[in-house]
C-alpha cells in the first residue's frame, strides 16, 4: 500500500544546528498521527520540510509516491498533496473571510468565482463559522481565525493536512472549539499529522503517537501505549514534566472526551 | 524696511508659469520615479542573488551622489557620447531615476515588513512567488509604504529647484529672474517659497486621503 507520507533519513541544519538527524516517518492514508515532544525537538522543522517551507540537506520526502524535496514541483502541485495550519493562523489581513478561502481556488485552479463561493460557506459551516463569511480576519477572535484558517486549507482540497501547533497561540477558552473541528476532520477519514502539545486531544484523536526529541524519533505506537506506557526513558521524562504542569493523570482522565483538556 | 509685494506683483504671472513647469516636471518624475522605483523595490527583493545585487547598487549609488552631480552627468555628460536631451526632458529623467533610488528602498522596506507567515501561507495554498507578490504581499506592503511615499514625493518636488541650473524656467529659475529685474529679493522668494509649500501641502493631503482610504477598505 502506498504511503500518504513517506519520510526517509531526513537531516536538515540551520547553520551549525543540527534539528533533525536522520528522521525516518511514513504516514498511512487515512492515518492521523500525533506528534509531541519538547521544544526544539525539532517537531515543527519536520512538518515544514514535509510541506517544503524548508529546503532540507539530507534524505528525501515523499508524498503518494512523489519525491517533493527536489524542487521539480510547483507550489500548486505542492498544494494538491498537502495543506497546512500554522500557529499564527497566518489569513491574509487585506481579504475577507471569502476571499481568504477562495482566492487559491479561483487563482490556482480557475475554479469560477461562485462555486468557490458555494464551497467556501459549505466549509464555512462545516466550522461552524458561515454567519463570518463577510467579516475582516481583524474582526474574529483566535478561535475563530484558527478556523477559517482550516477552512481556507480545506478549500484548495490536499489529500494529507498539516496541523504545526495549532492551538498553541489560543487563550485556553477558545482552544476547544478549534479542537473540535480538528476531531470532525480526523473523523471523516482525512490524512493528518498534528504537531501538539493537548496529550489528552492526541490521545483521542491519533491511531499513533510520534514522541521527538532532540531532533529525532525516539519511539512512536498507539496513544495509550506512548502516553500511559512509555517504553523509553526520555518518553517518560517529558510526559512527567506535562502531567506534572497540568497536575492530572493522563490514565485518569475519562475517556472519550476529545476536546476537554487540562489546560 | 517694509515688505512692498507691489513690485513683483507684475511679474506674478511668470512666477505662476515657472510653478507650472516645476509642478510638471515634478508630476511627471514622481509617476516615472515610482513606476522604475517598484520595479526596482521588486528586484531588490527577488530570489536570485545577481538581479539582487544590481537592484542593491543601483539603490546605492544613487542614494550615494548628489541630484546635482546626477542632472550634470545627464545634461552635460551624455552629450559627449553622442546624447543629447532638451533641458526639461534631462531633468525630468535625472529626478526620475533619483527618486527611484529612494523609492525602491521604500519597497523593499515594505515588502520586507509583510511577516514571513504571509509568504509561507500563501505557499502552501498553491500560490507561486508572483502570484504571492501581486494578491498577498504587494497590497499589504503599499499601505505600510504609503507615508514614506507621500515624504518622498514631497522632497522630490523640493528637489526639482534644482532643475533651475538646467537654465529650465521652473519656480525656481523665474524667482531668481524676477529678483534681478525687480530687486525685490525678499518679496520674490517668500512669494517662491509660498507657492512651493503649497505644492508640497496639496501633495501631502492627496497622499493622507489616499492612505485614509486604504486603511479602511
Amino acid at each position: 500500500m502506498q504511503k500518504a507520507i513517506e519520510v526517509r533519513h531526513l537531516c536538515k541544519s540551520f547553520d551549525q544546528l543540527e534539528v533533525l538527524k536522520d528522521v525516518s516517518l511514513s504516514v498511512d492514508e487515512g492515518e492521523v498521527v500525533s506528534v509531541i515532544g519538547p521544544s526544539g525537538s525539532g517537531k515543527s522543522t519536520l512538518a515544514r520540510c514535509i510541506c517544503r517551507l524548508e529546503p532540507i540537506n539530507g534524505g528525501e520526502i515523499c508524498l503518494y509516491g512523489n519525491r517533493i524535496d527536489t524542487g521539480t514541483h510547483s507550489h500548486s502541485d505542492l498544494a494538491r498533496y498537502v495543506g497546512m495550519i500554522f500557529q499564527q493562523f497566518n489569513l491574509f489581513p487585506h481579504l475577507s473571510v471569502l476571499d481568504n478561502i477562495t482566492l487559491s481556488p479561483v487563482k490556482i485552479r480557475n475554479m469560477n468565482p461562485r462555486e468557490a463561493e458555494e464551497i467556501a460557506v459549505n466549509l464555512l459551516k462545516r466550522v461552524g463559522l458561515e454567519d463570518k463569511i463577510r467579516s475582516w480576519p481583524n474582526e474574529l477572535s483566535g478561535g475563530q481565525r484558527q478556523r477559517v484558517a482550516i477552512a481556507r486549507a480545506l478549500a484548495v482540497n490536499p489529500k494529507i493536512m498539516i496541523f504545526d501547533e495549532p492551538t498553541s497561540a489560543l487563550d485556553p477558552e477558545l482552544v476547544g472549539e478549534v479542537l473540535d473541528v480538528i476531531a470532525g476532520l480526523a473523523e471523516s477519514g482525512m490524512t493528518m499529522m498534528i504537531i501538539t502539545h493537548e496529550m489528552f486531544f492526541a490521545r483521542e484523536v491519533s491511531n499513533r503517537v510520534v514522541f521527538m526529541a532532540d531532533g529525532g524519533i525516539v519511539e512512536q505506537g498507539k496513544p495509550a501505549d506512548i502516553l500511559m506506557r512509555p517504553q523509553m526513558a526520555r518518553t517518560r521524562l517529558f510526559l512527567q514534566r506535562i502531567l506534572a504542569h497540568f497536575g492530572e493523570n493522563l490514565t485518569h482522565a475519562p475517556a472519550g472526551e476529545a476536546t476537554s483538556h487540562g489546560a | 524696511m517694509a515688505l512692498d509685494f507691489s513690485a513683483i506683483t507684475p511679474y506674478l504671472h511668470m512666477l505662476l508659469a515657472g510653478a507650472l513647469i516645476t509642478l510638471k516636471g515634478s508630476a511627471l518624475a514622481v509617476v516615472f520615479g515610482a513606476l522604475l522605483g517598484i520595479l526596482v523595490g521588486a528586484l531588490r527583493v527577488l530570489p536570485y542573488t545577481p538581479i539582487r545585487t544590481l537592484a542593491a547598487t543601483y539603490i546605492y549609488i544613487i542614494r550615494g551622489t548628489p541630484l546635482l552631480i546626477q542632472l550634470f552627468l545627464i545634461y552635460f555628460g551624455l552629450p559627449s557620447l553622442g546624447i543629447n536631451l532638451p533641458a526639461f526632458a534631462s531633468g525630468v529623467i535625472g529626478l526620475s531615476i533619483n527618486s527611484a533610488g529612494y523609492v525602491g528602498e521604500i519597497v523593499r522596506g515594505g515588502i520586507e515588513a509583510v511577516p514571513k507567515g504571509q509568504w509561507e501561507a500563501a505557499q502552501v495554498l498553491g500560490l507561486s512567488y508572483f502570484r504571492t507578490m501581486r494578491h498577498i504581499i504587494l497590497p499589504q506592503a503599499i499601505r505600510n509604504m504609503l507615508p514614506a511615499f507621500g515624504n518622498e514625493f514631497v522632497t522630490l518636488i523640493k528637489e526639482s529647484s534644482l532643475l533651475s541650473t538646467l537654465a529650465i524656467s521652473e519656480l525656481t529659475m523665474v524667482g531668481q529672474q524676477v529678483r534681478s529685474v525687480t530687486y525685490a529679493s525678499f518679496e520674490t522668494f517668500i512669494t517662491v517659497g509660498v507657492m512651493y509649500l503649497i505644492l508640497t501641502s496639496v501633495t501631502s493631503l492627496i497622499l493622507q486621503l489616499v492612505e485614509k482610504k486604504w486603511r479602511v477598505g
